[in-house]
């Protein structure tokens, strides 16, 4: 299902073309263990300040999607990126469907589908990137304070840390 | 009580006095058993008691609770214990021993009148818990004017610590609280029980109650001195507003010498004195006071200050005898030969001690207490330029001050450091205002002389090493750092000891090593008997307030001494229990410490004027208001004045209660959950958010704001009102998965009645799931919205704002169109949920019974009313959500269960009232007596009351007229017994309160005295007169007269009446065998009443034969093959199958029934005393949805068939999809048929448990799974089962569409969440159909005489108070025959009926109403209009005799055919027309 789509008048949704089985799978996925308890009262999505800006970004739309078993429409949707992992649905909801991990689980298995937006993963490995080096340089730094104590080799991590930035790139 | 083992407690305790106990006791204490009460607060009503109107009637609360509440007190058989608790249970089903702690109420229930001046005098406010916090009460008080009993309670903590902290045992948070009354003189005589020296101890205490203050952890601790000040100085300010003291009551032939006439030795005068002891008090200088005169400098302490308060003790009568040392001239032993039985030795401390270094004989080396004595006596002292003082003492300070106003240059010279220093820090402050320079850690060992007079002090610097024995740290001295302070005088004030030579040889008085004399600890005795000592000279120098101490103690010894008991110290007063400890409330506000007004340094150091200048009454009142009210009653007794009955004994215990049961009801409730963890709502914080009990006491019209909706901010009106549910329900963060069952029918009702009270009001409600799945309740939403406006917005609510500045609130949601929506509102209303009570877990540990994992009683399936121990059963909120009808019938349910396993003991312990035999007065001339009540000041505050009984006394008729401070109380009763007999009263009339709680008290104590009850006539003269015309007594006066002359011309006509007792039938009559039937009719035969049970159909069973599996795990075949089994083989139940009734008539106990049996060709007609209709109902049969066209379209019931036979093609099964609302909630029959979403729930279940790949779809409107039903509407979720909401107006469609060539069945259902619509292609259709009424129910209500609602279930006779009940006594319902409900419902429903039919059964006679109609049978016409009114079918005509008649039994009084009858021929007796002209002729008068 496309999101423009969704607005008009009459979508007509054939719940055999959907996938039942979807919501077991999220449910399986860390952070997706309590999607099914959902009850729909939209306290998450009353709460989103993303949804304040953005109205095509809705929690509660989100989780019937995955129950009903929009699988594509769900792992292919821009939507699922959006998150700024608040917490104010996770904390405010009265079932506990704990939804930012939801959104959780639904990236991870978006990944591993391969439905990720490249820059998406340009950003990540940018500051995947940044990180590392940041992590070497200050190692680097305590190790050389303690130097005469330790029988570590900074050439070996230095090796390991630019072998691994070499892998990402 | 004797009983024979094995043999059953014909009493039963039922806990909890709210609607569910009360009736339950009232049930059983009508089934013939004797009933304790016990009520954890001070008053029974419970819940209900806050609630202004209730759903869906809008009945008033408190107007249908409130006579149940008068019943149930004053019922012969039921004991109500307030303020009590179940304690311990032992014993077994039939033969409980249970122990029940009650708490001292401290007031007399017996001679408490319930007229509230105690609590008009009462000081201490504390928030109103019956108002939710939204007002205040007393310390004393009662929740509410209805409650019972109407007596008063203390509420108390443990004292407070300003008074524990206070040695000589005064009451700050009492006098505090008479000080924010502006009751000063009370103040001061609270004070003064324990003190007689305010004023002295308002100016010099070193107030260790302000140290333990726990206003110290909000922000400063109370200035409790300074209050003790301002009303010292308010006295003497107001001398001429005063009494003077009224000298001592000498009672006792002992006489007491006292030597010393310090504030010890003047305090135990004073005490003596109080105990009526004459007292006098030697003392050796000129003037009195002791170390207060001579002592504490003037600036501190003014002489006429102290002159004053000593003046207050002479006029006492205490002798004061100066200039007479006790010593070699004139010894102890001289004063006790002189006639003094005892003597108290306070001689102070006023010797100095010696620093012990050299030079210190030096001139210009002064001894600190000397300088003082000397400058105090106005004697010349000589002091240099520079002096040093040494020491860090009070007395070293006052030294220092003192030589600084004599015009020195002053230093101190201390060895530890200032936090070390034992001055008052007030004190120590002043000192260094005024110039005072204090060199700390420095120690003098030496004097330097020059021209052999002191220049010069010798020191070492020191510093602070380990703490010693006093806890300080020891200074040690720092080598090499002796250095020399220049200086001409030095003053050296380190201590004092006692001067105790008087004592002298031959009185073998010891003395320590510290030289004070010694002292048994215990008594306080000194050596020989008779002398006893205290205050510095036994402690060494001490406070003010310890020498008051000392003094008291001294003067309970030597009484205690003289009346020849043990001696002992008089142990501390008696405190209430340590209870919780008491959390001071985080939203208490900070208020800053007054500050106390001072004299500038600069002047005040050149005299000796008094620095600290004292509150004025506005910081006074102000700084009164800081007060927390530890102690909440401040003991201050206030209300001990106030009381006329004498009816507050603060003094009063705990006990502990034994008692003997044979079965327990458990009715303790829920509590409201506290929305505090709801952060997001705001409740706390937003003054405009409140909960909708708090809603409850806002509109109701005796509630904060009399029943003004206005916002709690500003007291403005709102404009728009949210109310947002769910709160604390339904939420497994705040653990209360489980549904309220209420919430959203009594938040409709909030909205309408707040409509009604402020028609511009505009509510709106955001509910998740309409749930108004109750009778009628569904009609009652729907004319919400359309009627009243109130706006229905499906969301949760995320949050609420506010705007600090308006304290308007902005609550989001989520729109219609799945967007983030703000609306603005005025006031937001918190739905908040019902949650298992506080007391659970300890009922449960004491009754050893279990509870659910929601902390509620635990029941087992199709035993609604029993917990897990045997004989300890459950009604009401306890045992689940639930509203007040199934409260109520749950009740009667209980109450009837435990009837039946006592039936045994029936009768044996319950109580008969015996009367004397009736004197016969139709033949005497009217002698009336009339009874006019003060109320205390309640009347007689306004009303002339001894006016208007000299009024009376002349009125025609009248012989004997009366005032009463209070005519209900216990003796006035007796005393109106008397003097009818005395006097020959045949008439009586009270002029007093309101009739309807205190007439039947009157016609009770009338008849006692041998008259007809009828012959009184009651007037109220209090609301109706001192009440209302409050500011104008004069009318108020007039028209109380009027009121008791009207009174007294109908009761000059007033004839005895005598209601008809009847025989009655003791057997009940059970219609329908259904599953409600045959539990009605197992019930009563458990009671042991016989049971006639017939059914129209040729099998027993009903519905309950389709149901095959239930959610809670019960089986409902095996449960009704038991019942069946037991139904069948009891002997007391005949069963007649295939027989409806055909006829009827009688009246209650006395009822004709004719019955038809299939095949017989007569009627035949039983005698029963009761009737019980069960017939059930039947399930709707769906013409919509392709029912019937498509064999896969079936209903739920089918389904279940289905499922159970494992039949029906659901094997190969993949999409199931279910309907909800088929046929319920439409336009003709609106209402929820309650249990459907719960058996697609069930439905679902079962196919995910068999299949759990298959895909389940549910299409609701609302899931109403109410209470303990929500957790499995989560589990099907869970489960995987798909619930989709549809509109009313957007119902799904199914058809048949061809699909590669076989008809598929489609569901097409509007998805408002996606905004698309859901094509599902199910193998199956589950059709919800709704819960229609029986068929035959019209003839049987005809039958009956009995209504039928719209829709034809069965209408019972009050819908919260009477919900099994009809209109016509002695005809129930239960089971579906009165409204959808589940099993567990019918069960409860059915129990209660059989319970309520009970009642009638176990009594030996039929008790009718005394005021009936009469008919003239000569004047009236037959034209039978009268019949045709009559709301209770007690009029009927008889076509033989051709008259008109009236049942006695069934008539109550109502008068609607007096008032229909043409002819006049209509009598109502007690309200006849003659009586009703004579009230109105005297009206006129």
């Amino acid at each position: 299902m496309k999101e423009a789509a969704v607005s008009e008048d009459e979508v007509r949704i054939l719940a055999s073309e959907l996938d039942p089985h979807f919501k077991y799978e999220v449910a399986e996925e860390p952070g997706g263990e309590n999607i099914k308890v959902c009850f729909s009262c939209g306290v998450c999505t009353a709460g989103c300040p993303v949804s304040e800006i953005d109205p095509g970004y809705n929690p509660r739309k989100i989780v019937r999607m995955v129950l009903l078993g929009m699988r594509e429409q769900v792992l292919a949707s821009d939507f699922i990126w959006l998150c700024t992992l608040c917490y104010t649905c996770y904390a405010r909801c009265p079932q506990n469907v704990r939804f930012t991990d939801v959104m959780g689980a639904l990236r991870n298995m978006a990944v591993r589908e391969g439905h990720v937006h490249p820059s998406f993963l340009k950003a990540v490995d940018g500051i995947a990137e940044f990180t590392q080096r940041l992590r070497h340089d200050m190692l680097v730094k305590a190790l050389a304070k303690r130097k005469k104590k330790t029988e570590f080799r900074i050439s070996d991590y230095k090796k390991v840390v630019n072998e691994s930035l070499a892998g990402r790139a | 009580m004797e009983k024979e083992n094995g043999q059953k407690v014909g009493a039963v305790l039922v806990v909890g006095g709210g609607i569910a106990g009360v009736q339950a006791s009232l049930d059983l204490a009508e089934s013939g058993y004797y009933v304790y009460l016990v009520e954890k607060s001070a008053g029974i009503g419970g819940t209900m008691a806050q609630l202004d109107k209730t759903f869906p009637t809008n009945d008033c609360s408190m107007c249908i609770l409130s006579p149940k509440l008068v019943e149930c007190g004053r019922h012969l058989n039921i004991e109500v214990m307030t303020c009590a608790e179940l304690a311990e249970m032992q014993g077994s089903a039939g033969d409980f021993r249970v122990k029940v702690r009650k708490r001292a109420r401290y007031v007399d229930s017996d001679k408490c009148t319930g007229c509230g001046e105690c609590a008009e005098v009462c000081p201490v406010e504390m928030p109103n818990l019956f108002e939710e916090g939204l007002g205040t009460r007393k310390a004393i008080f009662r929740a509410f004017a209805q409650t019972y009993p109407s007596c008063f309670a203390i509420e108390k903590k443990q004292r407070p610590a300003c008074e524990a902290a206070c040695p000589a045992g005064v009451n700050p948070q009492g006098y505090v609280a008479l000080i924010g009354e502006k009751k000063y003189a009370e103040a001061l005589a609270l004070i003064r029980e324990n003190n007689p020296f305010p004023a002295v101890c308002g100016r010099v205490c070193h107030h260790p109650c302000e140290a333990d203050c726990r206003r110290n952890e909000v922000d400063d601790p109370v200035a409790i001195a300074a209050l003790k000040r301002f009303v010292a100085d308010w006295e003497r300010d107001h001398a001429d507003e005063c009494e003077p003291p009224s000298p001592f009551e000498i009672t006792r032939p002992e006489k007491v010498a006292i030597v010393g006439s310090g504030p010890s030795g003047l305090t135990a005068a004073y005490h003596l004195g109080k105990l009526g002891y004459e007292a006098t008090v030697f003392e050796a200088l000129p003037v009195a006071g002791g170390m207060l005169r001579v002592g504490i400098p003037e600036y501190r302490l003014p002489r006429d200050v102290l002159d004053a308060e000593i003046d207050w003790l002479e006029r006492l009568g205490i002798q004061i005898r100066l200039n007479t040392p006790i010593g070699d001239g004139f010894s102890l032993e001289d004063l006790k030969s002189s006639g003094f039985s005892a003597v108290y030795v306070a001689v102070g401390a006023h010797t100095g001690l010696k620093l012990g270094v050299a030079g210190e004989d030096l001139p210009g080396v002064l001894d600190g207490v000397a300088f003082l004595r000397e400058v105090n006596l106005g004697r010349k002292v000589r002091l240099g330029r520079k002096v040093a003082v040494i020491g860090g003492g009070n007395v070293a300070i006052d030294s220092a001050r003192t030589a600084r106003r004599l015009g020195s240059d002053v230093t101190i010279l201390y060895r530890r450091s200032r936090a070390e220093m034992p001055a008052r820090e007030e004190e120590i402050v002043a000192a260094e205002h005024e110039g005072i320079a204090i060199e700390y850690l420095t120690a003098p060992t030496g004097f330097k002389a020059k021209r052999s007079k002191v220049a010069g002090v010798e020191c070492t610097r020191m510093k602070l090493g380990k703490p010693d024995a006093s806890g300080r740290r020891r200074p040690v001295p720092v080598e090499g750092s002796e250095f020399v302070f220049d200086t001409d005088t030095v003053i050296a004030a380190i201590g004092q000891s006692p001067e105790t030579s008087f004592l002298g040889n031959g009185e073998s008085i010891g003395v320590t090593r510290r030289g004070t004399i010694e002292v048994d600890a215990e008594t306080g005795m000194a050596g020989r008997g008779g002398v006893f000592a205290g205050g510095d000279a036994v402690s060494g120098p001490a406070t003010v307030v310890e020498a008051i101490a000392a003094g008291k103690r001294a003067a309970h010894s030597i009484d205690r001494y003289l009346r020849g008991e043990s001696c002992g110290v008089a142990t501390a007063a008696t405190v209430a229990d340590p209870l919780e400890e008491r959390h001071i409330p985080y939203t208490t506000e900070r208020k800053p410490r007054q500050s106390m007004p001072e004299l500038l340094a600069e002047p005040r150091v050149k005299s000796f004027d008094e620095v600290e200048l004292g509150f004025d009454e506005q910081a006074a009142l102000a700084e009164a208001d800081r007060c927390l009210s530890c102690g909440v009653c401040s003991e201050c007794k206030q209300c001990e004045t106030a009381c006329k009955a004498e009816a507050i004994v603060h003094s009063m215990h705990d006990e502990t209660v034994e008692l003997n049961v044979g079965a327990i009801v458990l009715a303790p409730g829920f509590d409201e959950f506290v929305p505090n963890e709801k952060y997001e709502y705001g409740y706390g914080r937003f003054p405009n958010v409140v909960t909708s009990i708090q809603f409850e006491r806002i509109l109701s019209a005796s509630g904060p704001y009399s029943g003004h909706v206005v916002k709690p901010s500003d007291g403005q009106a709102p404009d728009k009102i949210a109310f947002i549910q769910c709160v604390g329900s339904r939420d497994t963060n705040c653990g209360n998965s489980y549904c309220s069952s209420v919430c959203c029918t009594y938040a409709i009702k909030e909205a309408i009645i707040a409509k009604e009270h402020l028609s511009t009001v505009k509510p709106t409600i955001f509910f998740m799931e309409r749930r108004t799945y109750g009778k009628d309740f569904d009609k009652y939403a729907e004319r919400a919205q359309s009627e009243y406006g109130v706006e229905f917005i499906s969301s949760g609510v995320s949050d609420v704002a506010e705007d600090p500045d308006t304290h308007d609130l902005s609550v989001r949601y989520t729109g219609e169109d799945g967007s983030p929506k703000s609306m603005r509102f005025d006031m937001v209303v918190l739905s908040v949920g019902l949650q298992a009570p506080q007391s659970a877990e300890q009922l449960a540990n004491d009754l050893g019974i279990r509870l659910n994992k929601d902390r509620f009683a635990l029941t087992r399936p199709f035993s609604p009313l029993e917990t897990s121990r045997d004989a300890v059963y459950v009604c009401g909120a306890f045992s689940g959500p639930k509203d007040i009808p199934q409260t109520v019938a749950d009740a009667s349910g209980a109450a009837g269960g435990a009837s039946a396993l006592l039936a045994s003991a029936r009768h044996s312990l319950t109580r008969v009232k015996e009367y004397p035999p009736e004197t016969d007065v139709s033949a005497d001339e009217p002698r009336v007596g009339v009874f006019v009540c003060h109320c205390g000041i309640n009347i007689g505050g306004v009303v002339n009351v001894p006016e208007v009984k000299e009024f009376a006394s002349t009125l025609d008729g009248v012989v004997f007229a009366d005032e009463n401070l209070y005519t209900c109380s216990q003796d006035t009763q007796e005393r109106m017994k008397e003097l009818i007999r005395e006097h020959n009263l045949n008439r009586i009339v009270v002029a007093s309160c309101s009739p309807r709680t205190h007439e039947p008290l009157f016609r009770e104590t009338v008849r006692e005295a041998g008259l007809n009850p009828y012959l009184f006539e009651m007037t109220n003269i209090r609301d109706q007169c001192s009440w209302v015309h409050r500011e104008e007594p004069e009318k108020a006066t007039e028209k109380a007269k009027a009121l008791v002359r009207m009174a007294v011309a109908k009761a000059r006509l007033l004839e005895p009446l005598y209601p008809r007792s009847l025989e009655l039938t003791h057997e009940a009559l059970v219609i329908g065998g259904g599953l409600s039937g045959m539990v009605a009719a197992l019930a009563l035969a458990d009671q042991g009443f016989p049971v006639r049970l017939i059914e129209k159909e040729r099998e027993l069973g009903g519905n309950t034969r389709r149901l095959h599996y239930s959610l809670n795990g019960g089986d409902p075949q095996r449960f009704l093959n038991s019942l069946l089994d037991k139904v069948l083989t009891n002997d007391l139940i005949t069963i007649q199958t295939e027989t409806t009734l055909v006829d009827f008539s009688g009246f209650v106990g006395n009822f004709e029934a004719g019955l038809m049996t299939a095949g017989k060709t007569y009627v035949e007609t039983i005698k029963v005393g009761a009737v019980i209709v069960a017939v059930g109902a039947q399930e709707y049969r769906p013409d919509e949805y392709l029912y019937g066209a498509d064999p896969r379209v079936v209903t739920a019931l089918e389904l279940e068939e289905k499922l159970t036979n494992n039949d029906g093609g659901l094997n190969g099964s993949k999409n199931v999809v279910m309907i909800q609302c088929v046929g319920s909630r439409e336009p003709d029959y609106m209402y929820c048929s309650r249990n459907c979403c719960a058996q697609a729930v069930k439905n679902a279940l079962k196919l995910k448990e068999a299949n759990s790949e298959i895909n389940v779809y549910v299409l609701y409107r609302d899931m109403r799974t109410y209470g303990f039903l929500e957790e499995y509407y989560r589990k099907a979720r869970d489960k995987g089962v798909i619930f989709i909401k549809y509109d009313s107006d957007e119902k799904p469609s199914v058809e048949t569409v061809t699909n590669n060539g076989s008809r598929q069945l489609r569901v097409t259902v509007d998805d408002r969440i996606l905004g698309a619509k859901l094509l599902i292609d199910a193998d199956v259709v589950a059709l919800s159909t709704g819960v229609r009424p029986a068929v035959g129910n019209r003839e049987i209500a005809q039958l009956l005489k009995v209504p039928l609602n719209e829709e034809g279930f069965f209408l019972e006779a009050h819908m919260k108070l009477r919900p099994v009940d009809f209109a016509t006594e002695g005809v129930f319902v239960c089971g579906l025959a009165h409204a959808p409900k589940s099993l567990e419902e019918s069960i409860a429903q059915a129990k209660a009926a059989a319970g309520r039919a009970a009642t009638i059964l176990a009594k030996d006679t039929v008790l009718g109403e005394g005021i009936v109609s009469n008919i003239d049978a000569d004047s009236c016409s037959t034209c039978r209009m009268c019949v045709g009114v009559c709301p209770y079918g007690a009029i009927s005509y008889d076509y033989n005799k051709k008259i008109v008649e009236v049942n006695d039994a069934l008539c109550k009084g109502c008068g609607t055919c007096v008032a229909a009858c043409p002819t006049g021929a209509m009598t109502a007796r007690h309200f006849t027309d003659a009586q009703i002209y004579a009230q109105i002729e005297a009206a006129l008068k």
